[in-house]
Parts: structure tokens; sequence; C-alpha cells
């Protein structure tokens, strides 16, 4: 028993107890999460926010012959776990019947998942104290410049049980933290995440903000048009969780949505870039089975350059033939979901990719980016917090922001070259999942407008 | 009862047999949080008690200041697409978080436990929290004074959406997508309804008592052409799950859906074969889906003043606006009158009082193309001078922080109709129904795309266009907006998918908008 763990596998099992024999369902799945999180926000070079919340949820499915439907709640006693099947049994009786529904998954199918646990007792029981002192050192650091960001520790727990005999449980704890410097002509930009506490350097994030911060005032003589480009880890890991929107699920391809639909085995970017989902990785933070707990098998969604295949659950996986990958999102109107990606090292590593650079633009990181043409991965967005100007392999000075319009494929097509070192990311809105990303240097990328600063 | 669980006998829900408080009128009265309790009903008395005990921990533990609020908060989402009923999800949620000011700053913890005898532990806690803030303060946190209210607040309804079986509502779903499924190339047909009902009880260390309960209901309907690589969708009302609004099934029933269902499916398999969006500089008009868009990221976000003071610098970014712009800055055109409205009937944003107790007001941001004020709270009023907050600070249910969120942002109308916006373009654009955006950390440089769009040919709409899109720089195109439809065009828009904060919020947010016109915009699609 972890002191900091909010719903144990026994506390699980018990809620889920209360329904996995639901009277009239066919068959039951019950999803429990947990998580303790500490979010200390700054700005101004002042914590300006500061949260501590408990959250627990148990998401009941409930199949009757072949219709289904979902209820959560989050009050774990008998009555309202009750209620939830009771809600869920209704409801899939008032729908449809759903022809490609192959049941719900059995163990003896799929397999039995082995925990990662990828915790750390220190960062579960890190005290609103200790998090002060972290946002501390960090402002000590950026002085005498304004700062602002998070610093964001956080426990979390996750069970799958049913009436078919799935009984699961993972656990991972996260450290986050991020550094915008403010220096008053220019900003920087630093971030960190790990698993554990312990090897989120929150000094050297302030530094690196405060360094490109510093690095003067940015140039208006910057215009749209075609560069090759060095992106930053921070940069490269937007663009891969974007790809992965846009068309690495198998229900995007059923829909004809996504580059596999009609590019599968294809070559669709350059043959140094592998894409997989893989939470095995050691920089991945995540849990080892999906929301229908199937065990999570690595997926090169692009393998060295092709487009392979997306990750699937069992009703995509049904309709595709094959067997689930164990990415159910936990969302039917979502469907299957790679939240562990991996950008893999290729074939051009490099330490030094600007030193390559003729004339450039070194981007830091994007800001609002959307999806302009999903099958064509045409996205587009911001860049912000240090972009600079690369001449004759050096980086020489800041320029304005620009908007970038960009087929991502066509831009991973143009790869000359991938950074040696990994940095691993947590997904900007939510707790779940991870993306692991290096720098990489691209021959052609789409700038089509500027802004003011 | 000190020390019970109310979990153990009350079960927290929505919709029928399900409330836990009928919300009886309670009536402003000069009553303090331990006034009178005999209006409220035995689980408005619960969770008041639950909550003042938090409060007494509170203060007792040093807060200067403190609220806490408890969220219950019901949802059931249905998507259909073709037959099939592709995902029903329910949900239940309940619980509290306090808010408090110590040593000067603030904090917050939030729990689902709804032990009374827990609420001592989470006040605690979150004391703990605003110490260690404390800790790096340069100034501590002032509140402008906001009056006590005890008060009880509902959404108007006419037909309680959650009592509408659940067959009628697939139903009427399944026979728009069949409809749509019939149209060539349609290769996915989905159909949507969503619902919310939530109770909200907020207590303040000051007296307030406010008990609200808000329902909303949204739907919508969207065809998905695929033909060799490209694909095109069309949904009515509006696009990402359609049209939102505070109300009950009467919003459902106002839509139309299946008169509109062989159209939009129609439209989504021509632009298909439509002709690429040219890119050039040209009139573009607007329909009010799109204006809504626009309102919402090149007015609403940088106008909410924790922006504009750099809290939200991070993440969501800060604002191209500076606090002594307000009576200075030319926003756009004269035409252009922008208020935040949280008494409009039937937006996302319209309630009683937001979630520090704030009455519900209009306070105009936007007055005849002038900047003239902002979204605040009682913190940053409090920072700019300001004698009274303006209501906006909102929190996504019972674990987070209220933070300054759009409430109804709202352009107000002008004269006249579309078809007279678009009598007045010789050579021009209409664009329809928003797909995507994009605007820079600033709110200046923006980007949107549509769903669909026509050319304008001597003042009458002409051929199809597909991938519409263009872009500007905010106070640039607002100040070249000639034209906004009167109040027949004008309709309050709900977009329940506004993220902000950290950790990540979902808020609700409404906008009044009609269609609009604006010359020299830039156009096109870039590949």
């Amino acid at each position: 028993m972890r002191a900091s763990a909010l719903v144990e596998h026994e506390d699980a099992r018990r809620a889920a107890g209360y329904v996995l024999d639901h009277p009239g369902a066919d068959g039951v799945e019950v999803a429990v999460s947990g998580s303790r999180t500490g979010l200390t926000r700054y700005a101004r070079s002042q914590i300006i926010q500061n949260t501590a919340r408990d959250e627990v949820r148990a998401y009941v499915r409930v199949v009757t012959g072949d219709r289904l439907a979902t209820a959560s709640t989050n009050q774990l006693d008998h009555a309202h776990m009750t209620r939830a099947a009771t809600s869920a049994l209704e409801a899939a009786r008032a729908s449809r019947a759903d022809a490609d529904w192959p049941g719900l998954p059995a163990p003896s199918d799929v397999g039995l998942p082995t925990p990662l646990l990828r915790w750390d007792e220190a960062t579960a029981a890190f005290s609103p104290q200790r998090r002060a002192e972290a946002v501390g050192r960090i402002l000590r650091a950026a002085k005498p410049h304004s700062a602002a960001g998070i610093f964001e520790t956080s426990a979390h727990v996750y069970s799958v049980l049913s009436s078919e005999g799935i009984d699961c449980y993972d656990a991972h704890t996260r450290c986050v933290t991020t550094c915008l410097v403010d220096a008053g002509e220019a900003t920087g930009w630093g971030e960190a995440s790990s698993h554990s506490v312990d090897q989120v350097a929150v000094d050297d994030a302030a530094l690196r903000a405060v360094r490109k911060a510093e690095g003067g005032t940015p140039s208006a003589d910057v215009t749209a048009g075609n560069y090759e480009v060095v992106l930053e880890a921070p940069a490269v890991a937007t663009l891969l969780e974007y790809l992965s929107y846009a068309g690495f699920g198998a229900k995007q391809v059923i829909e004809g949505e996504s580059f596999l639909a009609v590019r599968s085995g294809q070559r669709v970017t350059s043959p140094s870039i592998t894409i997989a989902d893989d939470v095995s990785h050691a920089g991945s933070v995540g849990i080892a089975f999906d929301f229908e707990g199937v065990p999570r098998r690595r997926v090169a969604v692009i393998d060295k350059g092709i487009a392979n295949v997306p990750v699937t659950d069992v009703r995509t996986a049904r309709k595709l033939g094959v067997a689930s990958s164990g990415h159910y999102s936990g969302s039917s109107q979502l469907g299957p979901y790679a939240s562990n990606l991996v950008l893999e090292s290729g074939e051009a590593e490099s330490d030094d990719l600007v030193g390559g650079v003729g004339r450039g633009l070194l981007v830091t990181r994007f800001h609002y980016v959307n999806i302009l043409d999903r099958p064509r991965t045409l996205l587009t967005g911001m860049t912000r917090d240090g972009t600079f100007r690369i001449v004759d392999g050096e980086v020489t000075e800041p320029v304005h922001n620009l908007r970038f319009t960009q087929n991502v494929l066509e831009a991973l097509d143009s790869v000359l070259g991938v950074g040696r070192e990994e940095h691993a990311f947590a997904p900007e809105y939510g707790s779940f999942g991870s993306t692991v990303a290096r720098a990489l240097r691209v021959g052609e990328f789409n700038f089509t407008s500027t802004t003011s600063h | 009862m000190i020390g019970g669980a109310i979990a153990q006998d009350e079960l927290y829900g929505f919709g029928p047999g399900r409330r836990i408080s009928a919300g009886g009128q309670i009536g402003k009265a000069d009553r303090g949080w331990r006034g009178d309790r005999r209006d409220y009903r035995s689980g408005d008395l619960r969770m008041k008690e639950l909550l003042e005990a938090a409060l007494d921990a509170a203060v007792g533990a040093g807060a200067s200041y403190a609220d806490a609020r408890a969220v219950v908060t019901s949802t059931e989402s249905l998507t259909v697409e073709g037959e099939t009923v592709e995902a029903l999800e329910r949900s239940e949620s309940a619980g509290y978080g306090v808010r408090v000011l110590s040593g000067g700053a603030w904090g917050f913890a939030a729990t689902s436990r709804l032990e009374r005898g827990d609420a001592p532990q989470v006040a605690r806690r979150a004391v703990e929290v605003a110490l260690a803030s404390a800790t790096t303060i340069s100034r501590p946190v002032e509140l402008v004074p906001e009056p006590v209210q005890v008060d009880n607040w509902e959404t108007p309804t006419a037909k309680d959406p959650f009592a509408v079986p659940l067959e009628e509502r697939v139903g009427l779903l399944v026979g728009c997508t069949s409809s749509m499924r019939r149209v060539p190339s349609i290769r996915v047909a989905r159909g949507t309804m969503d619902l919310l009902g939530q109770e909200i009880w907020f207590v303040s260390s000051e007296g307030s008592w406010i008990h609200q309960r808000i329902v909303q209901t949204g739907a919508g309907i969207e065809a998905t052409a695929v033909s060799d690589g490209e694909v095109q969708t069309r949904s009515y009302p509006g696009s990402f799950r359609g049209h939102y609004a505070g109300g009950g099934y009467e919003v459902v029933e106002a839509m139309s859906l299946e008169d509109n269902a062989e159209r939009t499916a129609q439209e989504a398999s021509a632009l298909l074969g439509a002709a690429e969006c040219p890119s050039e500089r040209t009139t573009v008009v607007l329909d009010g889906h799109q204006v809504m868009l626009q309102v919402h990221e090149s007015v609403g976000h940088p106008t909410e003043l924790d922006r504009v003071l750099g809290m939200e610098a991070a993440f969501a970014g800060t604002s191209f606006i500076a606090v002594d712009d307000v009576g200075r800055l030319h926003y756009g055109s004269e035409l252009v009158n922008i208020t935040a409205d949280a008494t409009v009937p039937g937006g996302l944003g319209t309630f009683g009082y937001d979630d520090e107790g704030v009455a519900a007001q209009s306070a105009d941001l936007v007055k005849n193309g002038v900047l003239v004020g902002f979204q605040t709270s009682r913190e940053t009023a409090a920072a700019m001078g300001a004698d009274r907050s303006n209501g906006t600070m909102r929190a996504e249910g019972w674990e987070n922080f209220p933070l300054i969120r759009m409430t109804n942002i709202n352009l107000l109308p002008q004269t006249g109709s579309l078809e007279d916006l678009i009598a007045d373009v010789d050579d021009g654009i209409y664009m329809a129904t928003n797909k995507s955006w994009s605007i820079d950390d600033k709110r200046k440089n923006f980007q949107f795309g549509c769903e669909i769009a026509w050319e304008i040919r001597g003042g009458r709409v002409g051929r199809m266009l597909r991938n519409p899109r263009y872009t500007g720089i905010t106070t640039d195109f607002w100040s070249s907006c000639d034209a906004i439809a009167g109040p027949d065009e004008w309709k309050v828009w709900g977009t329940p998918n506004c993220g902000k904060g950290q950790p990540g919020q979902t808020m609700r947010v409404g906008h009044g908008t009609a269609p609009a016109r604006f010359r020299n915009v830039i156009t096109g699609y870039a590949r």
C-alpha cells in the first residue's frame, strides 16, 4: 500500500465487485483511476496559483447482446457503483445493435500485462513546501528576469477488471516543470519531465530559458517562406502529438481520414524516421495496458520512413482483421489512441544539427497548433519563446515569431539530421501519456506569415 | 451530523428522481452563512454543513479569506454513427474545493470524498498550500469588495433533457444519419447530443451562500464525404458536436436537425468536387458561427485581465493589450461593440453568480471600436484599481481553481441581413462554419479555416469553394469590419471546449454573433 495512492488494486476490486455480475448484463467491465496532484503555478516571479487535488473515477461499461454503453462515477461506494451499472444497462438497452462489437476481451485471448510501475515514492509524497522550494530555485536562476511556469508532482493508479476475467493494475508518478523567462525584449523557454522528481533538473530548465531570452531584441527582418530549420525537441514533440491525433488511430483509418488509409506500405518520410507508440521505452510514462485491460504492444506507426499500421482497440482490430494492439482510449468516440509516442534513434544522428545549416531558422517550440487537413497532415501554428536565425552553421540573432503552414509528413521526408539526445515530455492537456522526442534538422519548412514580436 | 458521511445516504446525480436539491426559491436576504437555514432542503443543508466545516477549519488555521464550492455534475454524451450508437457515455461527478488566502497568497485543495469529517483536513491542506505559496510572493493578494450574496439561481428550462426517453433521442439522430447516408460519397454520418446538469453550492467566509442549478443541452449532425484521398466534412448547426445552449430539450427541438440532414450531406459531397479557395486579398463575409470563433480568439482571450497581467504567460500566452490601453486602443471600426454578458438568456456563460460569488453582469469590452474594459476577477480588478469585479471567475467542476473565463462575449448586432451584406460585395468570398483556428501567444496573428465557402460576384453567391481559410492581424482585421447583420440574424452560439489554465480546464462559453463583413482580407490555402 503506497501512502500516496488513492485507489489501490484491492479498492478497485471491491468497487468492481459490486457490479461485475450486475443483473441483466451479459458482460461488465470496470476501469478505475485515481490521482493525487500538486501543481504550483508561478508568474511574474511569484507563485500565483497552487493546487492540491485528489480524484477517483470508475467507468462501468455494460454489454447486453451486441449493445453497450458506459456510465462513470467518482463515488466508489456500493450505491453509486450499482447506479452507474444500472444507468449503463438502461442506456445499452435503448441503444442500437453494434455489428462490429467483438465482445469484451478475455485474458486467454489477449494475455496478461506486466505492470510497469514507473513509480517514485519521493515524487508521490512531494509536499507543497518542496514544490515551493523548487520554484524558488527556478526564480533565483532566472533573476533578474521575470519568470512563469509550473512545477507539478502527481501520482496515478489504474485498474481494469471485467466479468471476462480481466484484472490488472499499474501505477506511475510524474514530475513536470516548465519555465518561461521574459527578459523584456524577448522570451525563452525550458522544460523537463520524468516519472521521478530526482531526474527533473529545474535549474537547467531555467538556465536554458534564460540563455534564449538574453539573445537580444528579435529582428523584424524575417519574411515568410521556405526555410531549412532546426526544430528543437519541444517543437518536434508538438508535431508528433498532432501527427498522432491526425491519423495514428485505427478509427481514423477506417473512416478514411488518416494518411494510413491511402498510404500504408508507402514511404512517407525520410528513412531516418521511426515513430512508435511504446510505453515500455525508458523515457515513457504510462501503464502496461489499455482501458480494456489489453496489454499495450509497441507499434511502429512509421517504420524507417514507411507508413505501417495504426494502433487498435478490440473493436477496430476486429474491423481490420488484426489483434488489438492495446490502445483503447477509454472513449468510443475517440477510439484507439497512441499516447506514448517515441521518435526513435535513426540513421542520421548528430550532436550538431545547427552546424550543417547554411541559412535557416532555429525553432524552440510551437504555439496553438491545429489541423487544417487531416489526411494530408497539414498543420498550422506559431513559433514562440526563441526563434533564431542561423547563418553558416551559427545561431546569429533572434527573429520575430512566424506562422507555419506545413504538411508534417513532407517536412519529415526532408529530414537531414536527427538529434542524438532524447527528451521526455508530458502532454499539454491531461495526465495520461508522454512523448519522447529529439531535435531534427529539416530541409524544408513552410512559414506563411510573421507577427509583431 | 459532524463526522457523518453524506455519500452513504445520498445519491449524487441529476435528472428525474436523482436531484438532491429542488432548488427552491431562497430569495435574496441579508443573512450571513450562519443565518436562517429553514429555507434549505435536506441536500442543501448537508452540503452547506460540509462546506461550513471546511470554512471553519480554514479560518481556524489562519486563512484571512476562504470560500468552499461543491459541485455535482451529471452528463450524458450520445454519438450515433450511421445506424449504430457509437458511444453512449453517462457520467456523474461530485466533490468540493476549498480556496483560501493565507499569508497573502492563494491555496487550494479539492477532494471527491464527501465525508464531513474530512472537510477540516482538506481545508488545512489548502492553508498549507497557501503558506507554501507565500514564501515567494512580493505583494500580497488583495480582493475588491463584493456584497454578501445569499441566493438561488437556475437555468430557465422548458423541457428537462434528462427526462426525454433515450429511445426518442437515439431515434432522432438515427433518422438524421440515415438520411445523410443516402447521399453519394458519404463515408461517415454522425449525430451527437450532449446533456449537462450541474448543482453548485458556494459558501464564503464573508457570508455568501449561493446555490445554482445549471442545465445545458447541445446537439448536431455532420457528414463526411471521402473520395480519392479527399475528405470533406459538413456539419449543422455548427461543427465540433453542433450547437450548445443553456436550456433543456427545447434547444434540440429548435434545431430542426432532420430538416437539415440531407442538405448537410449534399454539401459535404459537393465539396469533393469544388474548386480550391483562392489565395488573394478580397472582401470576406463570415457567417455567425465563424464570427463566434473570431470573437472568441481575437477579442475574448486577449481581454482576459489575467492574461494582460502576465499570469497565463507560460501556457496560453499573454495579450497584445496593456492595462493602460483602456480608452485609447482602437480595436476595430466604429461598428464593433463587444460585451462580456453573463445575463443574456441561453448562453453557456449565463449564470447567477461566478465561482467567487460575484453577481452576473454585462460589461462593455469594446465600444464603438475602442477598448473600454477587461474581463476581471476580484484579485485582478484590485490590481488595476477597479472598484468591483465584473464576475468572470469560473472553474471546471469542483476540482479546479477558478480562473478568469469568458462568459458570453457578444458582438452586438447592427442592421440588415446576410443577404444585405453579400449584396454590397462585387468580388469576394462568403465563408461558413468554423473548421480550424490558431493564433499567436499575444493574440495578434490568427488563421482560421471554415468548412465551406462560396464566391461572391456582383452581389450574389456563386460557385462553391473548398478548404477556405483566411489570416490577419487582430486590430487590422476588426478595423476592416464594415457591416454586421441585425438582430434577426443574431444568435448566442455555444462552444463547450475552451481550454485554459494549468491544470488544464475546459470551459463552456457563449458568443452572441451575427454574420459580418470584412474588407481587404488575405484568403487562401497553402499545401
